[in-house]
């Protein structure tokens, strides 16, 4: 459906776009976590940050001096060390599936905890390029096939990169109408679908795709995100901060998911 | 004193009754009025043109008026009951100048309806619109109290309520969704339009079913008189209207299509995919009237629509409504009409998407079958009663997937949900002294849910806890709910009255939106165990003045509203998907509206026109959403002014010309901004406390009369929507600033700049 403002729009032909001042307020800085724990290792990472006034710069800016821990259920608790500002990692911490891990973020006396289970992996069977249409012209996509199994609800996420430039879109999928079906899953992305000749992928270009199993409440979260990752003040769906699975007042989340990496070369 | 009471008992009442129509199409006026001169009592013609008026035996003139037609005054000896049928003439086709354009109608002065607005076809025929197309919704937005959602949009608000919550009933059929082009231009073909009504507030009670507002629309019955046939070419559209007796005086004809070509237009474009698109609607509007005696008329009405949207082989959409309706009015007596209705109505969307293994089909539909009986009972010359009842079975299928052949997709089915929604009501218009005019009534709903199917029982944070079954014919639970209507009017001068009204509405249909404009595949819900359903009760207070001999028309109104149960998304939502316990994703809670709406009308006079003003304010409280705290509704919109005028400068050329501004949207913005995952994600903290940037827009239209006599017409219509170019925010976005990375900015799109169109219309 999301494709529907972006036809109205081509197919009206008229709109302009200009760039408008907006005045906006500030708020009171909120922590920031992004927890990632997967089944290979040295991937196990926790980034630590603060939200920043919308007119400073986007540079990540890390706050440093957490304790972090994460915790298997009915198991053993890591501490992660932190290895550059606000960038905590534990290398020797992989997870396992069927396994909850709670992560602790302690911070100037405040506590968040997250807790996420590692769904059972799906293979990866194959990528591959097609040419498709799209509302800028047809481009090439890149395509994921694998096998979904029947009788349990899946939760995949894709990240894409082309010549190791990693695709700004948020590919999300479960599987509630391909249940137990060979799936083809097509990496589109309309946030950049009018733009013609950027992010297209082209002959020789290295593609390399990430598939992640994940939990239910993390695809909560990238599909929330997701739709209001413009910010629009439009006719979007009002836009909120994502469902997060952190609790005590940060944002991000943490999330235990299968990892599994491919890469073609377009010919 | 005794003996003067026995001597006005001794004279004998009469009634006086028959149909008011025009001389030169037999169309049945709506609204017209029958004043007996010299004597404070009157009264008007009802949706079939029928009048009934008791009087104590005597002479009389009476005054018939109507909108846009050549008032006409008439004796009657009343010595027994009488049947008088009326004809009034046309104004405009003798007169050197047109000096009638307008009587006030439906809000007379001394009735104690109050909250309306209505407007004839004729009214909006100057008006400038988008791409030349008249439009009876788009023209009403341009009233007091009711606004437009905004360009690519074709709901509407009325008082603080959301589009969902306006009745839109069209020969009482009601449609559910009343727009094509996903916005742009209303389902209703204005050439196949008599009359519309709007009622704001104080609902009569034959009414029910939404919380915000009724717009009743009429369509022609056909001229009855002669053969004839209009229609207009239009830079986007073709419309043809033909209408004619099938015996005259008795019965006629009508049918209207109209098909829009604007996907010609994307045959130009170099894009292979956009000249492969496809964007059109059509829509058919055909009715016919019988009369079986004196006593009896049969109507047949029926109304069918479709778009065609289609983006290349990826992507396709078709939605439409059908209606049809089927009436019979049967006079008892002079004092007693009846009218049954047998009404069907039907929407429904269909999504094709095309995504390489990935192929899959939707489809949704929501189905009526209606009946209705009503009785007007013209008791006596104080006392108009109306009464009925009314059954509604609804049958929503939410969203069925199929899937082509070797798709990786499973065909999947969400449960159909039945309902009953039944009604009776009664209503009195009492005249109580020559000053004091009520009209009480209640209307009491009753809305079954049937099986069968699954509902739920949920816990505070809308996880299902429980899953009952029911089975084929089961009732899941009956809402009952009483709804009382009242109104009331005191004549200060024969030319000034105040009003009041309270109003209670229920509704039980809910449109659950995915997003804050209307779309096509939004859904219509009915109430469950866990959706309960809407309530709305309203006061308003209104003052009334007519000046200068009814030149011109000054109303001043005001309300506050209360709304129940009002419903809202979750964060982060999924709409489609598993969704048979859609109450997982919904939020409840309560609304408040208010404001103060005026009205300056200029009704007569080479120069006519009206300037309306509202200042208002609507609100949410919803459980979940902002902190639990009260917060604008997207609409709610402080300031809204139209003006719209239109002078005619000579026997060739109208010129017209409307201007509107209001206040920006209530819509979220980031406060601050973060990273995840490498990537800019935005930081909110309130609900629509962000503003859009004010939109106005200036209109202009002119209309060369080429050629008319009595009975045909031809002429030029000329427009230039958005005259001085204002770039109105469709959508304001936040992202990476373009020319540096690092910092963030907002970027606003307007959908449209000038847009000048010509159309050629004509009639014979």
């Amino acid at each position: 459906m999301r494709y529907l403002a972006v036809i109205i729009i081509l197919l009206i032909g008229t709109s302009c776009e200009k760039v408008v001042n907006i005045k906006l307020d500030t708020a009171d800085k909120k922590y920031v976590v992004e927890g990632v724990l997967t089944n290979q290792s040295g991937t196990c990472m926790v980034l630590l940050s603060q939200t920043q006034d919308f007119d400073a710069s986007n540079a990540f800016t890390g706050v440093s001096g957490a304790a972090i821990q994460i915790t298997e259920k009915d198991g053993a608790t890591t501490q992660l060390t932190e290895t550059s500002a606000g960038v905590y990692q534990a290398a020797g911490l992989t997870g396992t599936t069927g396994k909850t891990y709670t992560l602790s973020v302690t911070i100037k006396g405040q506590t968040f905890l997250a807790a996420s289970t590692m769904p059972a992996p799906v293979n990866m069977d194959s990528i591959f390029i097609t040419e498709d249409e799209a509302p800028g012209g047809k481009r090439n996509m890149a395509n994921v096939q694998y096998n979904d199994p029947a009788g349990v609800a899946n939760n995949y996420r894709f990240v894409q990169y082309v010549n190791g430039e990693k695709e700004q879109e948020i590919f999300v999928r479960n599987d509630e109408l391909t249940n137990g079906n060979l799936t083809v899953t097509k990496l589109r992305y309309p946030k950049n679908d009018d733009d013609e000749k950027d992010n297209s992928i082209k002959t020789g270009d290295l593609v390399k795709i990430d598939m992640q199993c994940i939990d239910p409440v993390i695809y909560k979260y990238w599909y929330s995100l997701s739709r209001s990752a413009t910010g629009g003040g439009g006719n979007a769906a009002t836009p909120a901060n994502p469902v997060t699975n952190m609790t005590g007042g940060a944002l991000g989340y943490f999330s235990a998911h299968t990892l599994q990496t491919k890469t073609l070369t377009v010919r | 004193m005794l003996l003067m009471v026995a001597a006005v008992h001794a004279q004998s009442t009469y009634t006086i009754s028959g149909t008011i129509k025009s001389q030169q199409t037999g169309e049945t006026l709506i609204g017209a009025s029958v004043k007996v001169l010299n004597k404070q009592t009157g009264t008007t013609s009802n949706e079939y043109g029928f009048y009934s008026l008791s009087l104590p035996a005597g002479t009389y003139r009476l005054e018939i008026t109507a909108i846009g037609l050549q008032p006409k005054v008439q004796e009657v000896i009343l010595d027994k009951n009488k049947v008088l049928n009326l004809a009034l003439a046309d104004a405009d086709s003798k007169m050197d100048s047109v000096t009638v354009t307008a009587t006030s109608r439906g809000r007379s002065i001394s009735s104690s309806q109050m909250g309306i607005e209505r407007l004839s076809t004729k009214e909006i025929r100057n008006i400038p619109v988008l791409f030349g197309e008249r439009d009876v919704v788009k023209a009403i937005q341009l009233l007091p109290g009711i606004k437009s959602a905004g360009d690519g949009n074709a709901g509407f608000y009325v008082r603080g309520g959301a589009a969902d919550q306006n009745l839109i009933l069209l020969d009482e059929a009601p449609v559910y969704n009343a727009s094509h082009l996903l916005g742009f231009f209303s389902t209703f073909n204005s050439d196949a339009i008599k009359d519309a009504t709007v009622y704001k507030g104080g609902m009569p009670a034959q009414y029910g079913g939404r919380l915000s507002s009724v717009l009743d629309l009429k369509m022609n019955d056909g001229n009855n008189q002669n053969y004839s046939a209009s229609g207009g070419i239009g830079l986007i559209s073709t419309r043809l209207n033909v209408e004619g007796p099938i015996q005259k005086d008795k019965s006629s004809f009508l049918i209207a299509g109209r098909r829009t070509y604007a996907d010609m237009f994307l045959k130009l474009s170099h894009n292979e995919d956009i000249k492969n698109s496809q964007l059109y609607f059509y829509d058919l509007n055909a009715k016919m009237n019988y009369a079986l005696g004196d006593k009896d008329k049969l109507y047949l009405s029926g109304y069918f629509g479709r778009d065609k949207l289609g983006f290349g082989e990826t992507f396709g959409m078709s939605w439409g409504n059908s209606t049809a309706t089927l009436r019979w009015n049967h006079l008892f007596n002079s004092k007693l009409f009846s009218n049954t209705s047998l009404i069907f109505s039907n929407y429904d969307y269909k999504v094709s998407i095309r995504n390489g293994a990935n192929n899959y089909n939707i489809f949704s539909q929501i189905r009526d079958y209606n009946v209705k009986q009503e009785f007007q009972w013209y008791a006596n010359s104080n006392n108009t009663i109306r009464f009925g009842v009314n059954a509604i079975y609804h049958r929503i299928r939410p969203g069925e997937v199929t899937s082509p052949g070797n798709s990786a997709v499973n065909g999947q089915t969400l449960q159909e949900r039945y309902s009953f929604e039944n009604a009776a009501y009664a209503t009195n218009s009492w005249k109580i002294s020559n000053k004091w005019n009520v009209t009480y009534g209640i209307r009491l709903t009753a809305f079954s849910i049937m099986g069968k199917g699954d509902f739920y029982t949920l816990d505070n944070t809308g996880a299902v806890t429980d899953t009952l079954h029911y089975n084929s014919g089961d009732v899941v639970k009956t809402y009952l709910n009483p709804e009382p209507r009242l109104a009331l009017s005191y004549t200060l001068t024969p030319s000034a009255s105040i009003k009041g009204s309270y109003v209670r509405n229920v509704q039980n249909l809910h449109l659950i939106s995915s997003s804050t404009t209307s779309r096509p595949t939004d859904k219509w819900v009915a109430s469950t165990n866990n959706i309960k359903p809407e309530i709305a009760d309203q006061v308003s207070l209104g003052y009334y003045k007519n000046l200068a001999g009814d030149k011109y028309e000054v109303t001043v109104e005001t309300y506050y509203k209360t709304m129940q149960n009002q419903i809202d998304y979750r964060d982060g939502a999924e709409i489609f998907n598993n969704m048979d316990a859609i109450e997982t994703q919904l939020l409840f809670g309560k609304g408040r509206a208010y404001g103060v709406e005026w009205l300056f009308k200029k009704k007569t006079g080479h120069f006519t026109g009206w300037v309306s003003y509202t200042l208002s304010k609507t609100e949410r409280k919803i459980d979940g959403i902002n902190n639990n705290e009260w917060y604008n509704a997207r609409q709610d919109r402080t300031h809204d002014i139209s003006l719209v005028g239109s002078y005619q400068l000579n026997k060739k050329w109208t010129l017209s010309a409307n201007w509107v501004y209001y206040t920006g949207d209530a819509v979220t913005f980031p406060v601050g901004k973060y990273q995840v995952d490498d990537q800019q994600v935005f930081y909110y903290t309130k609900r629509n406390s962000y503003r859009m940037p004010a939109y106005h827009r200036l209109d202009l239209g002119a209309t060369c009369t080429l050629k008319q006599t009595k009975r045909t017409l031809s002429e030029l219509a000329f427009s230039l929507y958005n005259a001085y170019g204002r770039e109105n925010a469709y959508t304001i976005e936040f992202r990476e600033s373009e020319s540096d990375p690092t910092k963030t900015e907002a970027v606003q799109t307007a959908l449209f700049k000038f847009i000048p169109s010509i159309s050629y219309n004509f009639k014979f």
